[in-house]
């Protein structure tokens, strides 16, 4: 592997800004919190019937726990700013791509009837 | 676990000299879209792996949207029964078997995911303090936790083709009397299908089960395999001499993405 920089000088590819230890005790309450909503799934499953309200607190419950891990254990609480929207702002164009599937897909059942 | 060292795995190491780091905070002062820097302010590798995250972020929502799409165009009508349940198929634990025991064990494979990631964010944090002992105690522990994942996996699988589910055809078509016996029985009391319980279903259930979660597990394999490489790259001070433990960071990504994965599986499969 060939580099354009000499040894011993700075390389902007290879070098890695410094990093500094947040603590655990953000980590550890990421944990419980996690396993608390995932408890909270497992009793709201049998204590509710099915309802479409349901499936929104489920869904809910979802997003709370990957805001939860990409911010704390994925770290992006701590980035800069600009990387946290290039990766966040394009998933946008799933929730695009939810509606306008889950609305084909209930035209087709129409159809099969 | 020493005698790691002796496979002859990664023998380069890139060290970054002092001058370097000199020459960097020079470049560190001047404006962010200025050049020679980071403007994201991390290193490259890191950036990629981002980036590599947002793409298969894509990936698995377009399967979980087309699980959506199949679901809301499956409802009963005169050719094909109702979406079946999940939690009424998925209602079997290790060792108890005929107990209808549903959400139980795939509750236990979320904790055992959600602990391996908690050890993998630990490893990282000591990775930030270069405490290589900790570091290979946790990634230690993240590894065993990935294993046992799929070994869960392993099992629901085997369980589900063993109840009659295959990739091009779904034996979960649950009649009226179906919904009735299962409606009978009460957590934790014994259960089996019985005759007529059952009829053709339809058949994405089955198909879209067994791509999504074997995707998944792929995915959670290869993290696994990741995380091995990394773990004997600290046990050898390949990190120590580099100065840095950054490699951690981005198997640590990827095993978190990995995790934010299967709360999603878990929420459209099983929940819903």
């Amino acid at each position: 592997m060939e580099f354009y920089t000499k040894p011993g000088e700075y390389d902007p590819i290879n070098y890695v800004p410094h990093t500094e230890s947040h603590g655990t005790s953000e980590l550890w309450r990421t944990f419980w919190i996690l396993l608390g909503i995932t408890i909270l799934d497992f009793v709201i499953y049998f204590v509710m019937g099915p309802s479409g309200f349901r499936n929104f607190i489920f869904i809910f419950f979802g997003l709370v726990k990957a805001y939860y891990i990409v911010g704390a254990f994925m770290h992006m609480k701590h980035e800069r700013i600009n990387l946290a929207l290039i990766i966040l702002v394009p998933t946008i164009f799933i929730i695009g791509l939810i509606m306008g599937l889950l609305y084909e897909g209930s035209a087709i059942s129409q159809v099969k009837c | 676990m020493d005698f790691l060292v002796f496979i002859p795995l990664f023998r380069r190491v890139e060290i970054i000299p002092p001058m370097a780091n000199q020459q960097a905070a020079a470049f560190e002062k001047q404006p962010m879209w200025a050049g020679g820097r980071s403007p994201f302010n991390v290193s490259y590798g890191k950036l990629m792996m981002w980036i590599f995250l947002l793409s298969d972020a894509f990936t698995f929502s377009s399967l979980l949207v087309q699980y959506g799409a199949q679901r809301f165009s499956n409802v009963e009508s005169a050719v094909t029964t109702k979406w079946p349940d999940p939690a009424s198929i998925f209602n079997h634990f290790p060792f108890m078997h005929g107990f209808h025991l549903p959400l139980l064990f795939v509750s236990v494979m979320t904790f055992i995911l959600i602990a391996s990631s908690v050890t993998m964010v630990l490893a990282v944090e000591a990775g930030h303090r270069n405490s290589r002992k900790e570091v290979q105690k946790y990634m230690l522990y993240t590894i065993v936790g990935g294993a046992a994942f799929l070994g869960c996996q392993a099992w629901e699988w085997a369980t589900f083709i063993h109840e009659g589910a295959r990739l091009d055809s779904n034996m979960f078509g649950i009649t009226d009397q179906g919904y009735k016996h299962l409606a009978s029985v009460s957590f934790g009391d014994h259960f089996e299908w019985e005759a007529g319980d059952r009829t053709w279903g339809p058949v994405p259930f089955a198909a879209l089960f067994f791509i999504v979660t074997g995707f998944h597990g792929f995915h959670v394999f290869s993290g696994v395999v990741i995380n091995v490489v990394v773990y004997i790259m600290t046990v050898r001070g390949v990190f120590e001499r580099r100065g840095h433990y950054e490699m951690i960071e981005k198997a640590g990504l990827y095993w978190h993405f990995v995790d934010l994965v299967w709360v999603f599986v878990f929420t459209f499969f099983y929940l819903i």
